[in-house]
């Protein structure tokens, strides 16, 4: 433990929540391998709904593709941020003041921000487009947004062990 | 914009890149080291258990690995009890001091690797 971290993360760290964590043998572990888990569950449909903004399966109506994803990528990051949480936790002290991690949660609030205004902006374009029909260019935009910031926050979750 | 991020990242790492978490790429693995000595301390937590150890010059704090891998290797939290002997052979860390990464631990004759 950094002993000179915040005193909010040494509590976090010493709670009784973390410190079950670290003292069983599956309790890291699973929430790691739920962590993984959940990305995939996550990417996948991120990475279907980008596709849709984009142009890909042009034969659909987009709100019958971009809007099904979205609630799966919501159910996803929710349990990302429930296993993330876990690992957090138990390294609170360490973690928070990893520079890798930090630009992980710049990354992270910059794509649910990037999520909500494109549910703001694309609603209407969604509830109107039928298929074969190209979306305006601001989905085109926020879709490869999305791509870009989510791959970059995965990358950066794999990088905090390295920095 | 990817001028504006770079300097993003830039202004959060640095108030912290001096006390930056200590990843597996801050090990010198070119000058491994053997630590001997009683073990001080034990930590059986995860995500890697630690030990402290009294070595010749200074006590030192030795990273071994995840608890089930220690389990699975046969190093229960019983083989590296505070008072046994124990020899680490591993990595110095380059950011923390008297900090190193264990390779394998060698206690009462039995050695474990823990990569």
């Amino acid at each position: 433990m950094l002993h000179d971290a915040p005193q909010v993360l040494i509590a976090l760290e010493q709670s009784a929540f973390a410190s079950a964590v670290r003292a069983s043998t599956w309790g890291y572990m699973t929430a790691n391998v739920g962590h993984i888990l959940a990305l995939m569950l996550f990417v996948s449909s991120v990475a279907v709904m980008d596709a849709r903004l984009i142009g890909a399966f042009a034969a659909t109506p987009p709100a019958s593709v971009v809007r099904p994803a979205r609630r799966l990528a919501a159910l996803g990051l929710v349990l990302m941020a429930g296993t993330g949480f876990t690992l957090f936790a138990a390294e609170a002290t360490h973690v928070a003041t990893n520079p890798v991690f930090q630009i992980k949660l710049a990354l992270i609030v910059a794509g649910i921000l990037n999520a909500l205004l494109a549910g703001r902006l694309l609603r209407k374009a969604l509830d109107h487009t039928p298929a074969f029909t190209p979306l305006p260019a601001a989905a085109r935009l926020l879709g490869v947004l999305s791509l870009l910031i989510w791959f970059a926050t995965a990358a950066c979750g794999r990088l905090i062990a390295y920095f | 914009m990817l001028k504006m991020l770079a300097l993003l990242g830039l202004g959060l790492a640095l108030p912290t890149a001096v006390i930056a978490h200590h990843g597996w790429g801050s090990y010198d693995a070119a000058h491994p080291i053997t630590v001997a000595g009683p073990i001080e301390t034990l930590k059986y937590e995860n995500p890697h258990a630690l030990i402290t150890v009294k070595g010749a010059d200074k006590v030192w704090t030795v990273t071994l690995a995840p608890t089930s891998r220690m389990q699975a290797r046969g190093a229960p939290p019983e083989f590296v009890a505070v008072g046994k002997l124990v020899s680490a052979f591993g990595y110095p860390s380059t950011v923390e001091k008297a900090e190193m990464r264990a390779e394998r631990i060698t206690i009462d004759g039995k050695t474990v690797e823990l990569r």
